[in-house]
C-alpha cells in the first residue's frame, strides 16, 4: 500500500510569493508607502504589513520619511535599506582590474580600478581579494555582508568543469581554481562568467541596450570578442565557447598556423594584428593602435588604411552575426570598437554587405561595461537566492538605473 | 475531442515537390504523399496544400476536420511578429500572399507555418540524429542553402525570424569588392548553380547538374573530384563560422547535396586542419523526410497543449 502524498505545502509558497512580490515592489517603486504597496502587489493589508515588519526586522527595508500629501494623513515611506546585503562585480581584464560595490537595491556604492598584476596567476587573485576589501571598508560594509559575488574574466568559462580556459592575456589563471581560492579569499561565493557576456548584460541594464530583446556585443580591443542575448537569456553554446568570433575565417587564410591557433580574424584585427598590418604597410614606429587612429587622423594614409580593412573586416564579421543570429541591435564595444568615427565605417561597410539592415551603436558604458554586468549578475543571484520560487523559473527583474540615480 | 480522434496535418513545401502527411496525436505519420509544386505560384499552391489535406484524409478515414493542428514549412524567412514571409526566390508570388490567412481560412485557427529547414532542425531533433541534442544545427543543402538551430533545446529563430540565413554568411568571393546580388555571397559558392558553374569553369563539360558530377565523379573524373574538394573546402568555412560564433554539439548535413556522403566525408576532413576544437557533423537520419517529420512532430506538440486541460 502506498502512502497518501503529503499535501503540498501551500502556506508556504504562498508566504514566498508574498515576500517576492513586496520585495519587487520596494526594488522597483521605492520610495513607497503601506498603502501603495498593499496596491501594487494586491496583497491583503495585513499580509502585507507582516512581510514589511518582518523585512524590517531583517535589515531589509527603512523609513525614509513621509508623504507630503496635502489630503488627509501623511504615510510612512520605505525602501530596501543598503543593509540588507551587498554584491561586488569584479572585471578581471588583461590590463585594467576594475571592482564596484552595490547593495541590494542596484544602488552602486563605490567603484575603483588599478593596472592589472602583470604576474597573474595567484598575484591577480590576491590583488582582487586587496582592491574588494579596501572597496568595503572605505564603504564601511563588513565584507561578510557581501552575499554574491561575480568575477568578469577573458576566456571561456566552461559551464561544466568551472575552469577558465582560452585565456591566453592573463597569465596563470588556467592552472588555479579561481572560484575556490578566490572564494576563500573573499568569504563569499564567487562566480565567474566571460567578460564580454558580462559586458552586453551591463549594456542591457544600464547601457545602450536597454529594453532590447536580442542583442549582440561586439567587442575590439586588445582582441576580438562577441556576446549574445536572445530572448532574455546568454547564448552560451555547448560547450560556453559560443561567441568566439576572433576565429571566424575571415580576413586571411584559415589554414595557416596562426589562424588555428589565435583565430583567423583576431590574428588580423587585434591589436597585434592591427600593428603588424600597420607596420608591414611601411607605417611608422607606433606602440598601440590609439596611436593608429592619430596617426590617421593627422593624415597618415597608411594608418588609414589599416583602419579602414580594420573596420571592413569587422564589417564582414558582423555580416556574419547578422546572417547567423538575427539580432535587433548590435553594440560596438571595446577601446577600438566603441570609438564613434570607427563604428561609423563599420556601418558604412554593413550598409554595402547585408540586405538586411541592422542598427549599430557604441556601447555607453565603455570600459565600465563588464564590472556593470558583474553587479547586474551578482544581484540577481542575490535576489533570487533571498526570493526565489522553485515555481518561478523567471528572475526578478533588475532595477532601471533611473531609480538609482533618482536617488543619488 | 479525444485525443483518439485528434490529428494533425503537416506539409513541407518546397520549390519542386510538396510533401503533405497526416499524423496521429503523438506525431506519428499515419499516412503521406509527396507531388511536383504547382508551379503557377502561390495562390495556386495554397490550394494544392488544402487538396493534398483533402486527399490524405480520405486515405485516413477520417473527415478533415478531424486535423486539428496544421503546420505548414516553408522555404523562407518567417518573422514570428507578423507572420511575414520573406526571402522565397523558389516560390512565385509567396512573399506578397498571406499563406497563413488562407490556411486559417481553411482549417480554422490552429494553423502555423515554420520555416522549412528549422521542421528539419526539429525532425532530427525529435526522431533523427540530433535526439540528445540541445545545441545544433541543420545544414541544409541543395538548390540553394539554409540552416535551422538548435540552441538550448529550442529552436532559433532571431529577431525577425532570419537567424541561420547562412546564404547571406559573408564566406566566398569577398563580398565588399562585387556588386550584391539577389542571392547571398556563400550561396553564390555552394548552391548547385555554382557547382554546376565550377565544373564548367575547370574545363568539364560532361555535367549538367550536380548529380551528373556525382555519377562521373564515380567514374574517376578528376574535375569532378576537384570540384567538389572545392565546394566542401567552403562548406567547411561556414561550418567553422557557425561553430565560432554558437558552439553546437552537431550540424547535421541535409538537403539533397548535403547528405551525400561524396561531399560530407569531404568536410569532416578538412575540418581539422580550419579549427583547433573537434566540430561533431553527421548526415541527415531522415534525409529529405526531415522537414515532414519535424512539422508533424511539432503540430502533434502543439495539438497536445491544446487538448489537455491548462
Amino acid at each position: 500500500m502506498t502512502m497518501p502524498a503529503p499535501p503540498p505545502p501551500v502556506t508556504s509558497v504562498t508566504r514566498q510569493l508574498s515576500r517576492r512580490s513586496v520585495f519587487e515592489a520596494l526594488l522597483h517603486r521605492s520610495p513607497i508607502s503601506r498603502a501603495d504597496l498593499a496596491k501594487v502587489t494586491g496583497l491583503s493589508k495585513q499580509t502585507m504589513s507582516e512581510v514589511v515588519d518582518a523585512f524590517g526586522q531583517q535589515g531589509l527595508v527603512r523609513q525614509v520619511g513621509r508623504t507630503s500629501g496635502n489630503v488627509g494623513r501623511t504615510a510612512v515611506l520605505y525602501e530596501l535599506s543598503p543593509e540588507g546585503g551587498h554584491v561586488l562585480g569584479i572585471d578581471l581584464g588583461a590590463r585594467r582590474l576594475t571592482v564596484a560595490l552595490a547593495d541590494i537595491a542596484g544602488r552602486v556604492l563605490a567603484e575603483a580600478d588599478e593596472p592589472t598584476d602583470s604576474r597573474g596567476g595567484a598575484w591577480a587573485l590576491d590583488q582582487i581579494a586587496r582592491l574588494s576589501d579596501r572597496l568595503a571598508r572605505d564603504n564601511h560594509t563588513h565584507p561578510s555582508r557581501i552575499r554574491s559575488i561575480v568575477l568578469a574574466t577573458p576566456g571561456v568559462v566552461n559551464p561544466k568543469s568551472g575552469a577558465i580556459e582560452m585565456a591566453p592575456n592573463i597569465t596563470g589563471l588556467g592552472h588555479l581554481n579561481v572560484v575556490g581560492l578566490l572564494g576563500e579569499k573573499l568569504g563569499s561565493p564567487v562566480v565567474i562568467e566571460n567578460d564580454i557576456n558580462l559586458a552586453l548584460l551591463g549594456e542591457i541594464w544600464h547601457g545602450c541596450a536597454q529594453n532590447v530583446a536580442n542583442v549582440a556585443f561586439l567587442a575590439l580591443g586588445s582582441g576580438i570578442g562577441l556576446g549574445l542575448f536572445t530572448n532574455g537569456q546568454l547564448v552560451r553554446g555547448e560547450n560556453g565557447a559560443a561567441g568566439e568570433i576572433g576565429y571566424l575565417p575571415i580576413g586571411g587564410d584559415p589554414l595557416q598556423a596562426a589562424s588555428r591557433l589565435q583565430g583567423c580574424l583576431e590574428y588580423q584585427v587585434g591589436a597585434t594584428g592591427v600593428l603588424r598590418r600597420y607596420r608591414e604597410a611601411g607605417g611608422s614606429e607606433v606602440e598601440s593602435v590609439m596611436q593608429v587612429f592619430e596617426r590617421a587622423q593627422v593624415g597618415d594614409p597608411i594608418a588609414a588604411q589599416v583602419i579602414e580593412e580594420t573596420a571592413r573586416l569587422i564589417g564582414l564579421a558582423a555580416a556574419a552575426v547578422i546572417a547567423m543570429v538575427d539580432p535587433q541591435l548590435i553594440v560596438l564595444g571595446g577601446s577600438v570598437g566603441a570609438r564613434p568615427d570607427f563604428a561609423d565605417q563599420v556601418a558604412r561597410v554593413l550598409l554595402q554587405l547585408s540586405p538586411r539592415p541592422v542598427e549599430i551603436r557604441t556601447s555607453t558604458l565603455g570600459r565600465r561595461a563588464g564590472v556593470v554586468g558583474a553587479l547586474s549578475v551578482a544581484l540577481s543571484r542575490l535576489h533570487d537566492a533571498f526570493f526565489g520560487v522553485a515555481e518561478l523559473a523567471a528572475a526578478l527583474p533588475l532595477p532601471p538605473p533611473a531609480h538609482r540615480s533618482a536617488r543619488q | 475531442m479525444t485525443r483518439e480522434a485528434a490529428y494533425c496535418f503537416a506539409a513541407d513545401l518546397g520549390g519542386t515537390k510538396l510533401a503533405a502527411a497526416m499524423a496521429d496525436a503523438r506525431g506519428r505519420i499515419v499516412a503521406e504523399l509527396t507531388e511536383p509544386t504547382d508551379q503557377r505560384g502561390a495562390a495556386h499552391v495554397a490550394e494544392q496544400i488544402a487538396a493534398c489535406a483533402d486527399k490524405l484524409a480520405q486515405a485516413v478515414g477520417i473527415e478533415v476536420t478531424q486535423a486539428r493542428h496544421v503546420m505548414v514549412g516553408l522555404p523562407g524567412a518567417i518573422d514570428p511578429r507578423t507572420g511575414r514571409v520573406s526571402l522565397t526566390p523558389n516560390i512565385a508570388g509567396l512573399e506578397d500572399f498571406d499563406i497563413l490567412g488562407f490556411l486559417r481560412g481553411r482549417f480554422g485557427p490552429d494553423v502555423a507555418i515554420e520555416n522549412d529547414v528549422n521542421l528539419s532542425m526539429l525532425g532530427e531533433h525529435a526522431l533523427g540524429c540530433a535526439s540528445r541534442c540541445r545545441n545544433a544545427a541543420f545544414l541544409a543543402l541543395g538548390t540553394g542553402v539554409g540552416l535551422g538551430l538548435l540552441i538550448d533545446d529550442k529552436l532559433f529563430r532571431g529577431a525577425c525570424g532570419s537567424a541561420g540565413e547562412i546564404a547571406d554568411l559573408p564566406i566566398g568571393r569577398d563580398p565588399t569588392t562585387q556588386m550584391l546580388s539577389a542571392s547571398g555571397t556563400f550561396e553564390l559558392e555552394v548552391g548547385s548553380l555554382a557547382i554546376v558553374n565550377r565544373y564548367r569553369r575547370q574545363g568539364g563539360t560532361a555535367a549538367a547538374t550536380v548529380r551528373d558530377i556525382f555519377r562521373l565523379l564515380e567514374q574517376g573524373d578528376e574535375v569532378a573530384a576537384s570540384v567538389l574538394d572545392t565546394t566542401a573546402r567552403w562548406v567547411a568555412l561556414a561550418v567553422v563560422s557557425l561553430q565560432s560564433l554558437l558552439d553546437l554539439e552537431l550540424v547535421v548535413f541535409g538537403g539533397s547535396i548535403g547528405v551525400r556522403p561524396e561531399l560530407y566525408e569531404r568536410v569532416r576532413r578538412t575540418l581539422p586542419a580550419l579549427f583547433s576544437r573537434p566540430i561533431a557533423i553527421a548526415p541527415s537520419r531522415l534525409g529529405d523526410r526531415a522537414g515532414l517529420i519535424g512539422a508533424a512532430w511539432a503540430a502533434a506538440q502543439t495539438l497536445r497543449q491544446n487538448l489537455e486541460p491548462a
